[in-house]
C-alpha cells in the first residue's frame, strides 16, 4: 500500500514538473515575457490610450491616433512592440523626420520584415503592381489585414471578413458571388464554402488573363479541383460572376431569368385576381357560413 | 360523424343513392374520393415540399432577416443542404410511385386517360373558367364541377411539371462534376436560375394561389378540407361540390363502388391536434408568403 502511495507521489511530482516546463515555454508564458517588452508599449500608450488625442489624415483617410486596447490585445500581434511596425519612432513628441512615411511603413513596408514570402508574392500580384505604380487606391497589407486588430487568418472570423474587405473595391463582383450557392451559404453561416480568396488567391492575386493566375486558363481547373475532385474544363467554365438580370452578363442565363419573371408575374397575377374574386363573391353569397363548395 | 350527417341531411336535401332515396339519419356511408395511395402520395409531397421550401428559400432570399433566423433554427446551411437532399430523395420516391401508378392505371386497370372524371385538362375546364368568372361578377350560376376542378388540375400538373424541372436542375447542381462531364459550365448557371425561379413559382402556387387557396382559404372550405387525409366525405356534401361526377355515377349505377365507412383513423383529441396543426402551419405559410410577396413586389418596383 505504501508502495502505491510512493508511485502516486512521484507521479504528482513528475506531472507538476511537466506542467511547469510546459508553462515556461508555452504561449501563455511567452505572453508574460511579452508584457515585459510591453513596458515600452506602455510608454506609447501613456499618450495613445487617450481618446482626446485626435486624428490624423493620410492619403485622404482619417485615422484616429487613439489605440483601442481591447482590439490590440485581441490581435495576433499583441505581443509585439509598437516600434516593430512603427519603425524608428521614439518616445516623447515625434519629430517630423520620424513621422515621414509612417503610414506606408506601418501598413506595408514593416510587414515584410517578418512576412517576407507573403511580401514577395504580393509584389508580383496585380495589387502589388498597382501599389508600385503609385496608385493611391492600391491596397497595402493593412488594407485587408487591418492594423492594430490583425486577426489570425486561420480563424472563422477572419474568413468571414474576406468578402467585406474585397467588397470595398469590388462591389459588383461581391454581389454576383452572393447570388451563387457559395455566396448564399457563406452569408447564412457556412464557413467552409468558397470565398473570394479560395479561387483568386490571397497575396498572389492576378487577372485571369495572366497565365500565372489561379483562375487563368492554365490553372483554373486545378483551382476548382481543390474542392471539386474530378472537375474538368467544362466545370471550370461555370460563370461565378453573372448577373441574371442583365443580358450583357450572359444572354442564356438572362433568357431563362426573364422568361421566369414573366411566367411568375402572369401566374401570380391571375391567381391573385381569381382568389380575390372568389373571396368577394363567396362572402357575398354567404359561403363561409354555409360551408359548401 | 353520424350526427354531422344527420345535420347536413336535415338541411332538407334528399340523397339519391343508386335510385334509392335515403332519408335523414339512415346514412353513415361516405363518398370515397381518395384511396390510400393518393393519400400517402399527398403525405409524402406535403412533408418533402415543406422541408424543401424551408431549407431552400432562405438561400434565395439570403439577406432577409427570416432567412438567417430559419437557417439558424435548422442548424445552418450545412444541415439545410443535407435535409434538402433527403427531401429531394423523398420527392424522387413519390414521383416514381406516381409513374408506377400511372402504368398500373393504364395497363392493368385500363382506365380512361381523358374525358369526364379524369385529371387531364379538357374543353369543359375552359367552359368552367368562363362560367366561374361570370359567377364572380354575379352573372351566372356556380359551375357544376366534375371529379377535379380546373384549379385542382392546374395544381396537379404544375406540381408534376415543376417536379421534373426542379428535380432535373437540382440533381445537376447536386452532381456538378458529373453534369459538366457532359455539358458546358453555363448549364449550371442556368440550372440555378431555373431551380430558384421555379421554386418561387411553386411556393406561390402551393402556399397561396392554388393549393392553399383551394384546400384551406376559399369560401366554404376555410379553414381546412380534410378529405385528402380522411379519404372520404359525406355523400350529400360531395354531391353538391362535384355534381357532375355524382350524377354520372348515379346514372351509371356505379355510386355504390365508392361508398365506404367513414374513416376511423384519427378521432377525438389527437385528430383535433393534427388537423389544427396542419391548418395553422398552412394558414401561417399562406399569410407569411402573402406578406412576403407584397414586400418583395414593393421593393422591386422601388416603393420601399
Amino acid at each position: 500500500m505504501s508502495r502505491l502511495w510512493r508511485y502516486v507521489g512521484w507521479g504528482v511530482v513528475l506531472a507538476l514538473t511537466g506542467l511547469a516546463t510546459w508553462f515556461v515555454f508555452s504561449p501563455v508564458a511567452l505572453a508574460q515575457t511579452g508584457s515585459q517588452n510591453g513596458t515600452q508599449n506602455a510608454s506609447c500608450l501613456a499618450c495613445h490610450a487617450k481618446p482626446s488625442l485626435g486624428t490624423v489624415t493620410v492619403n485622404g483617410v482619417t485615422k484616429s491616433l487613439t489605440i483601442d486596447q481591447a482590439h490590440w490585445n485581441a490581435s495576433v500581434h499583441s505581443l509585439l512592440d509598437c516600434t516593430s511596425c512603427h519603425v524608428g519612432f521614439t518616445a516623447g513628441q515625434h519629430s517630423a523626420a520620424e513621422t515621414q512615411g509612417w503610414y506606408r511603413m506601418a501598413m506595408f513596408t514593416a510587414c515584410s520584415n517578418c512576412h517576407a514570402n507573403d511580401a514577395t508574392a504580393f509584389a508580383g500580384s496585380i495589387h502589388g503592381k498597382l501599389l508600385a505604380s503609385g496608385n493611391t487606391r492600391a491596397p497595402m497589407c493593412g488594407s485587408c489585414h487591418g492594423s492594430h486588430a490583425i486577426m489570425n487568418v486561420s480563424t472563422p472570423a477572419f474568413r468571414s471578413s474576406i468578402l467585406p474587405m474585397c467588397e470595398q473595391c469590388h462591389g459588383g463582383h461581391a454581389q454576383t458571388y452572393l447570388d451563387t450557392y457559395h455566396g448564399q451559404a457563406f452569408v447564412l453561416g457556412n464557413e467552409r464554402t468558397a470565398v473570394c480568396t479560395d479561387c483568386h488567391g490571397a497575396h498572389n492575386i492576378l487577372p485571369a488573363s495572366d497565365p500565372a493566375s489561379t483562375i487563368s486558363a492554365q490553372h483554373v481547373v486545378a483551382t476548382c479541383a481543390k474542392c471539386h475532385a474530378g472537375a474538368n474544363s467544362n466545370f471550370a467554365s461555370y460563370k461565378v460572376h453573372v448577373d441574371p438580370s442583365s443580358p450583357h452578363s450572359s444572354i442564356w442565363v438572362w433568357f431563362f431569368w426573364i422568361a421566369y419573371v414573366m411566367l411568375i408575374s402572369v401566374v401570380f397575377t391571375f391567381g391573385g385576381v381569381h382568389s380575390f374574386l372568389y373571396f368577394y363573391r363567396g362572402r357575398k353569397e354567404g359561403m363561409y357560413r354555409r360551408g359548401k363548395h | 360523424m353520424a350526427s354531422i350527417d344527420r345535420q347536413r341531411l336535415s338541411s332538407g336535401r334528399d340523397v339519391h343513392l343508386s335510385g334509392n332515396v335515403i332519408t335523414p339519419g339512415t346514412v353513415r356511408l361516405e363518398y370515397k374520393r381518395f384511396n390510400a395511395f393518393h393519400r400517402w402520395m399527398h403525405f409524402f409531397t406535403m412533408v418533402s415540399f415543406t422541408v424543401l421550401v424551408f431549407t431552400g428559400m432562405p438561400l434565395k432570399y439570403k439577406t432577409n432577416v427570416l432567412a438567417k433566423f430559419s437557417m439558424d433554427l435548422i442548424g445552418g446551411p450545412q444541415s439545410a443542404s443535407i435535409l434538402h437532399r433527403l427531401a429531394a430523395l423523398v420527392t424522387v420516391f413519390y414521383f416514381v410511385c406516381e409513374l408506377g401508378y400511372l402504368a398500373w392505371y393504364v395497363l392493368k386497370r385500363k382506365g380512361p386517360l381523358w374525358g369526364p372524371g379524369t385529371i387531364t385538362p379538357g374543353k369543359k375546364d375552359w367552359e368552367d373558367i368562363k362560367a366561374m368568372f361570370r359567377w364572380f361578377l354575379g352573372k351566372g350560376p356556380y359551375p357544376e364541377f366534375d371529379r377535379f376542378t380546373y384549379w385542382e388540375k392546374f395544381d396537379f400538373w404544375s406540381l408534376a411539371a415543376g417536379t421534373v424541372i426542379i428535380g432535373t436542375t437540382g440533381f445537376m447542381m447536386w452532381f456538378p462534376v458529373e453534369t459538366t462531364k457532359l455539358l458546358p459550365g453555363i448549364f449550371l448557371n442556368i440550372a440555378l436560375v431555373i431551380h430558384s425561379s421555379e421554386a418561387l413559382l411553386a411556393v406561390g402556387v402551393i402556399f397561396l394561389f392554388v393549393h392553399f387557396f383551394s384546400a384551406h382559404l376559399k369560401p366554404g372550405t376555410f379553414p381546412m378540407d380534410k378529405v385528402i387525409f380522411e379519404g372520404s366525405l359525406p355523400v350529400d356534401h360531395y354531391a353538391e361540390e362535384r355534381p357532375r361526377e355524382y350524377q354520372r355515377r348515379v346514372a351509371e349505377g356505379s355510386l355504390e363502388q365508392v361508398l365506404v365507412q367513414p374513416w376511423e383513423g384519427a378521432k377525438g383529441a389527437v385528430a383535433k391536434v393534427i388537423w389544427w396543426a396542419i391548418t395553422i402551419i398552412a394558414l401561417f405559410g399562406a399569410f407569411a408568403f402573402g406578406v412576403f410577396l407584397v414586400w418583395v413586389t414593393l421593393q422591386w418596383i422601388g416603393v420601399i
